[in-house]
């Protein structure tokens, strides 16, 4: 009893850090361009894919340069996808052309991969070893996606407050026209951002690959979690998703073990629904913006 | 060139394309049969019952601005629960498809509740949410709906055949769409449609008119799901089959994408839309099946980047942007119009108070933008207000009209308490106002742009009112609004609000960018809404001239407070005011 307790709260704060990290990843990029990206689910399982292509059962040197290398990869496709949602919204009056141009691609991924690598899951080996936590066996993967959601969190702190280039990206999130007319490179900000974000998304699901569903179809549902873990800490706040990722997660292991894994997806539903009715900005988030 | 009324283009081709849509259904839905093609006849049953989904996933998507991707669960819905009535529990047909609908209906409401609190891409994420779900639930509640296995069901009387080869179903799988074309085209060219459109371009001016915007989406949603739920219960007998897998995300896609590429708003791009995305990959490369998703996803990727207006969209630009001229500074002035008129006796500004403000205060975070403000404006008085930038005009305003709200003291409308109100109630208790930037939207012509105005006056329209838009339909009602000057715009603004017979008008900087002679003509105006219609008049405005022509009282504010409030005659000599006239010209 109490160790099923303790499985629901660990792994549901790690599977939790999974979708803090997605939501993360659309903060940066919602913040420099407006845009969330509905692709971003399969962003995450492509680093997964990465894992078992470039390193599946492979020494610890090597696992750490092909992380890297994989951040790298999902960044450019990040930075691509990014070049090529924001070319309409240039001159479109239009600015919700972005809702379908990305809907648009998170199905083109999913049907590449079906079409080459099947509908079936990949499994990948761990690296790091299982751990206990008060006496129940974790696989290491989890505590790598609590670390990893940690790591980018305090990175994104320090990147966005101290660097030129993230204060150059907050001012973006601050005020779209000032920032153009301070003379600021938006489109390349813009894509600066979205390449961030695959960096974040691609490392994390290289990652928690071990315990994520490498799968063509799996995309849409991380981005659903991932999308539900930002409205429940406010959608750009980066301090919100560190409550609204694993509070997500716990609340889907617990519909797992108590209901049924086939209800994991309907109880995030339930839980937009509900946040979107009684506190629409989310936990930390601002109200409205500021509209003339 | 002078484009007279006659050769006129239409401003919307909507109706066109109704009869082109209707005549393009009958021909599939009808032309197999009388063929006597089965293949084609059950191909086009399909194609024309999702064609029907799709004109009201059109409707959502652009009348109401709404973008759905869970439409695919609601016909689902409304076939499924159908079939467990219908075919495990034996229920008659009508019995278990008005459960079906309602399931539909409930499946709306889903949608819809989020819709009253929030916008944009959050119901994207609801409604994408839940078309992943429903396929799950299905497979997973077993119990009721036998799980993967699916139910079969049989109504043999609804494919009889009663005349040249053509089933009843046929019939109705055919009349279904063309009866959702209509519905379409009825819903946009009434009021309501107009408000819901409003509603989704600029949600602020909506609720200035009165409308609220989250009731408006609520609405859409309900609307869009009574009208799949119809096509789920007409699935149920065309496919004789529903399965988990027939309702998965990509039938979701399918109606969303079908949208995009026949092109969204246009009445014929769910028809053109649907051919290509359905029957393209499904029928004519059926032997790459398992590319049908990709294909979906970069027609619809390609279509946003090189045709962000579809195909039909597409065309129809092509159409306006060959016929329509602009009609320049003469194409829309309104004095004939107003000169028509003959308005009451002269009025005068009485003694009763039409707005009252006690003590406003509005801050912004550190900044207290209006601060401790009294002002008082007679009904029927042009109240100049005036001030440099960033005094705190525009903010008063806006708490004024409801869209932001004090933090301290309160303000009085017509003598009713209105601290507390939402833009909407106050637009209803009679306020209209223009913005800085001037609301015209160009999805509606000139005329519909003006009626927008009619159609959030409370009551019955007065005789002059009517006369008047009468007149401006004839006149205007196929002029594109897009070609309209900034100054026109202001015309049009000041247009709809007389249209809505608001008893208090605020002005928020109508002259800025207006030319001499448009100012004159916008000076005459307000003097005539004044003294001929009795209006009570807030003029926010920079024009010190403008100002002390019409003005029967002026405040001057300065850093969020008033500093001195009086008749243009002594407040001109007033030293709070002196300063701002280059020279002192007007003392």
């Amino acid at each position: 009893m109490l160790s099923e307790i303790i499985i629901i709260v660990v792994r549901g704060i790690a599977i939790g850090s999974i979708f803090a990290m997605i939501a993360m990843s659309f903060n940066i990029v919602h913040g420099a361009t407006g845009i969330l990206n509905f692709a971003q689910g399969n962003m995450l399982v492509l680093g997964g894919y990465a894992a078992f292509f470039l390193a599946n059962n492979v020494g610890i040197g090597w696992w750490l340069a092909m992380l890297v290398v994989t951040g790298v990869l999902v960044a450019v496709v990040l930075a691509f996808q990014g070049w090529i949602t924001l070319l309409p919204l240039r001159s479109s009056v239009e600015q919700d052309s972005w809702i379908i141009s990305t809907v648009a691609v998170s199905v083109i991924v999913g049907a590449i991969l079906l079409i080459t690598q099947g509908p079936f899951a990949y499994s990948v080996q761990a690296v790091v070893p299982p751990f206990r936590i008060l006496g129940v066996r974790t696989p290491g993967a989890y505590g790598l996606a609590i670390v990893c959601m940690l790591f980018w969190f305090f990175a994104m702190r320090i990147f966005l407050r101290k660097s030129f280039l993230g204060l150059a990206i907050s001012a973006l999130s601050q005020d779209f026209d000032a920032a153009r007319a301070a003379g600021l490179p938006v489109r390349r900000l813009q894509l600066v951002a979205f390449a961030i974000s695959g960096l974040m998304i691609g490392t994390a699901g290289f990652l928690v690959a071990p315990v994520i569903s490498v799968s063509s179809d799996a995309g849409l549902r991380y981005v659903l979690n991932g999308f539900v873990a930002a409205v429940v800490g406010g959608i750009g706040s980066n301090l919100g998703t560190l409550i609204g990722g694993p509070l997500v997660g716990v609340i889907t292991m617990l519909t797992a073990y108590r209901i049924g894994g086939a209800y994991q997806d309907l109880a995030s539903l339930a839980v937009l629904v509900a946040i979107l009715m009684v506190r629409p900005q989310g936990l930390f988030g601002r109200t409205s913006a500021r509209r003339v | 060139m002078n484009a007279s009324a006659k050769t006129k283009p239409r401003f919307s081709s909507d109706l066109p394309q109704v009869w082109i849509g209707i005549a393009l259904i009958a021909i599939t839905g009808f032309g197999p049969s009388i063929m006597g093609n089965a293949y084609w006849v059950h191909t086009f049953q399909l194609v024309n019952i999702y064609i029907a989904v799709a004109i009201f996933q059109n409707f959502l998507f652009v009348d109401a601005g709404q973008k759905s991707f869970g439409q695919g669960v609601i016909l689902g819905l409304g076939a499924y629960v159908a079939a467990i009535f219908f075919g495990l529990h034996e229920y008659s047909f009508a019995v278990a498809g008005l459960i079906g609908l309602f399931a539909a209906f409930l499946g709306g409401l889903l949608f819809a509740l989020p819709a009253l609190r929030v916008q944009y891409f959050h119901l994207g994420f609801v409604t994408l949410s839940a078309a992943i779900v429903f396929p799950q639930l299905l497979m997973s509640m077993d119990k009721w709906t036998n799980g993967i296995n699916g139910i079969s069901v049989s109504i043999p009387w609804i494919h009889e055949e009663p005349i040249a080869g053509i089933s009843l179903l046929s019939f109705l799988v055919a009349l279904y769409p063309m009866l959702a074309l209509g519905i379409h085209y009825a819903i946009r060219r009434s009021r309501l449609g107009r408000q819901l459109r409003i509603a989704a371009v600029s949600p602020e001016a909506a609720r200035t008119l009165g409308i609220r915007p989250g009731v408006m989406r609520f609405l859409a949603f309900i609307i869009a799901a009574i009208g799949t739920g119809v096509a789920g219960l007409l699935y149920l007998p065309t496919v004789s089959f529903v399965s988990p897998q027939g309702f998965n995300v990509e039938l979701s896609f399918v109606f969303f994408f079908a949208v995009v590429v026949g092109g969204r708003g246009q009445m014929l791009g769910p028809i053109v839309g649907m051919w290509i995305v359905f029957i393209l990959p499904n029928i004519l490369l059926a032997q790459f099946v398992e590319y049908r998703l990709l294909i979906y996803g970069i027609l619809t990727l390609v279509t946003v980047m090189l045709f962000p207006d579809g195909i039909v969209g597409t065309i129809e630009r092509w159409r306006v942007t060959r016929g329509v001229t602009g009609r320049g500074e003469q194409g829309f002035r309104l004095d004939s119009f107003i000169d028509g008129l003959e308005g009451e006796d002269e009025h005068k500004p009485t003694d009763k108070i039409a707005v009252e403000v006690r003590g406003g205060t509005k801050r912004f975070g550190a900044v207290v933008a209006v601060n401790n403000v009294d002002l008082s404006v007679r009904q029927g008085e042009v109240h100049g207000l005036i001030g440099a930038n960033g005094s705190g005009k525009t903010s008063l305003l806006n708490v004024l009209s409801g869209l932001s709200r004090l933090n301290a003291g309160s303000f009085l409308i017509d003598g009713k308490d209105a601290t507390r109100m939402s833009a909407d109630r106050i637009a209803n208790m009679g306020l209209g106002r223009t913005f800085q930037t001037p609301r015209i939207f160009r999805e509606f012509s000139l005329w519909e742009n003006l009626k927008i105005g009619m159609d959030a006056a409370e009551g019955e329209p007065g005789r002059d009112i009517v006369k008047l838009a009468n007149a401006l339909e004839a006149e205007f009602s196929q002029d594109s609004a897009e070609l309209l000057s900034h100054g026109q715009r202001r015309l049009a603004e000041v247009m709809r609000a007389m249209l809505k017979e608001a008893k208090i008008i605020l002005f928020d900087e109508p002259a800025a960018g207006l030319s001499q002679s448009e100012r004159e003509h916008f000076a005459k105006l307000v003097h005539f809404l004044s003294r001929k219609m009795g209006k009570t008049i807030i003029l926010v405005e920079h024009d010190l001239d403008l100002v002390w022509n019409v003005a029967d009282r002026i405040t001057v504010m300065e850093q969020g407070s008033v500093v001195a409030s009086g008749e243009p005659e002594e407040m001109a000599k007033d030293p709070a005011v002196q300063h701002m006239f280059v020279g002192g010209r007007l003392a």
